[in-house]
């Protein structure tokens, strides 16, 4: 049996015609949709104009070395303020969209979400400050912000949830989309995560490496993969006007990220005082996690089969083709990388860091940019410049490809050098021309924002641009 | 090398089979779910969501 466009009545989701319609609809949610994006976009381009200098410094050590501009009170910065100020901001503007409109209704408080907007931003500038200061948790990365305000960030995750629990509580159709179940899957786990690293009986020892080991995955594959993820289901069937290949498939990705995820974060733990069986776990747990990358990425994949053209077309579809192949391609890696034999050689060098660099900015920074593309103009009725959005493209994907390669070949001569051991300058010696690459690459990674924040300028308070209507026109047949 | 903590033989067997039979029936429905997607009812929700929001 073929279902047809005709039979479920799609193609009125949005066009270049009528773009903006939820702004027509519902005002509130475009300027708080609109607010969240600018904000994620401002800590965008400060947390990566911190990470290029750090880049540099690996060339330069003495470079700016004044007590405030340190590696070690920098680099912080960086992963926080992109975690925590662009990444999240960005998920969370688009949570709040989808959630609403998914359901067919209106956010439960629209005030609760600008509060918790308030309360993110508070939290990534208190912590920033708190940062250069020196005021640093310690060694736990990821969490590195005193808990005083790691608490707001928390009360921040928990007002939200509240209002989105609340959202679809009220939501005009009988089944919660799937979409739904990813954001709020994320946001719970990551309540979990937050409160289980804040225990203080969890501060020290080896409860505080197991418990490093937890979060500082966990805030990835618990926080941003389940947010990215429910943004594709949504964003990539309305981009082409297709359903989303397999249901029931993505049902099943949801749960085996939940059975594999919470416990592989050992494996950065490997060969260490941890215990034996919490190693092997943590291994065991990677290799599971294929199930849901592999079915989930071709799920994707599958539903963008034969609009190959589309990709051209339509620069949403573009970035979010992308960020679906950063999360096949970084998280088979992260199993790969989770094996012993491979993890002796990977384990402390540059490989690790280009591997971060794929899969959140391969994966997690190109699903939000390809869901800003795809429901910023529905929602403020203003597309960006088609030379904009292809400069950003472009600028931001082969910076990236130059940045993980180059540190992925370093880093395997990196640990080549100390399994052989040699001095450990020579290594550093080795890294030398990679370290060059690496810069390089982020500065083209870096001028890509500068081009992504023209673009939401031209998407909320500029001049609109000539970009097309992110919807591509429907087929005549969607499902075999 | 690390063999005096691995833990006795019968209970890695043990946790080595229930876990494998977890994984492989998972990837048993993966393959399942990729090959016969099923979900022609016009009202499922994968082809609701593609209408008008609201």
């Amino acid at each position: 049996m073929a279902v047809t466009a005709q039979d479920i009545d799609i193609g009125r989701t949005g066009s270049a015609g009528s773009g903006g319609e939820a702004a027509n609809e519902d005002p509130a949610l475009a300027a708080l949709f609109k607010a969240y994006v600018v904000c994620a976009t401002v800590w965008l381009l400060f947390g990566t104009a911190v990470g290029l200098l750090l880049a540099f410094k690996f060339g330069a050590p003495d470079f700016w070395a004044a007590k405030y501009l340190t590696f070690g009170r920098l680099r912080p910065i960086h992963t926080n303020d992109v975690f925590y100020g662009f990444a999240s901001l960005g998920l969370v503007g688009t949570a709040l969209y989808v959630t609403a409109r998914s359901c067919g209704t209106r956010l439960y408080s629209t005030r609760l979400a600008w509060i918790g907007l308030w309360l993110f931003n508070i939290a990534a500038l208190a912590g920033t400050i708190a940062l250069d200061l020196g005021y640093n948790w310690g060694d736990l990365e990821y969490r590195e912000w005193p808990w005083p305000i790691r608490l707001v960030f928390f009360i921040a995750l928990l007002v939200t949830v509240w209002n989105l629990l609340a959202t679809i509580a009220r939501r005009s159709s009988h089944d919660i989309y799937l979409s739904n179940w990813y954001i709020i899957g994320g946001f719970l786990w990551t309540c979990v995560i937050c409160l289980v690293a804040i225990l203080p009986w969890y501060q020290k020892g080896l409860g505080q490496v197991a418990i490093s080991g937890y979060f500082m995955h966990n805030a990835v594959g618990m926080w941003f993969t389940p947010l990215a993820l429910g943004l594709f289901y949504y964003a990539i069937p309305k981009v082409l006007n297709r359903p989303i290949y397999s249901y029931a498939l993505g049902v099943l990705a949801f749960w085996t990220n939940l059975i594999f995820y919470p416990m592989l974060g050992g494996h950065h733990f490997l060969f260490s005082p941890l215990p034996w069986w919490l190693q092997t776990t943590a291994i065991i747990c990677s290799v599971g996690m294929l199930i849901p990358v592999l079915g989930g990425s071709a799920n994707y994949l599958l539903t963008m089969r034969g609009r190959y053209h589309g990709r051209i077309e339509s620069y949403p579809l573009a970035f979010l083709f992308i960020g679906v192949l950063g999360y096949l391609i970084g998280s088979t890696q992260g199993t790969v990388e989770a094996l012993r034999s491979l993890q002796a050689m990977w384990h402390f060098t540059s490989f690790t860091v280009g591997h971060s660099h794929l899969t959140m900015y391969g994966f997690v920074t190109f699903a939000v940019w390809g869901g800003i593309y795809a429901l910023l103009p529905l929602a403020t009725g203003k597309n960006p410049g088609r030379l904009g959005v292809a400069m950003h493209f472009w600028l931001a994907l082969v910076g990236v490809t130059i940045y993980v390669v180059a540190l992925s070949i370093g880093g395997s001569i990196q640990g080549l050098d100390w399994i052989r051991g040699l001095p450990f300058i020579q290594s550093v010696m080795d890294m030398k021309p990679y370290y060059l690459w690496r810069g390089v690459g982020g500065i083209l990674m870096f001028l890509s924002h500068i081009v992504f924040a023209w673009n939401v300028w031209r998407m909320t308070a500029g001049q609109p641009g000539n970009a097309p209507s992110p919807i591509m026109e429907p087929e005549g047949e969607v499902a075999a | 090398m690390q063999n005096m903590l691995m833990g006795p033989m019968w209970g890695i067997i043990a946790v080595a089979t229930v876990v494998g039979l977890v994984t492989l029936a998972c990837f048993i429905a993966m393959f399942r779910y990729l090959t016969h997607p099923g979900e022609h009812n016009p009202d499922h929700p994968k082809y609701s969501i593609l209408r008008r929001d609201r």
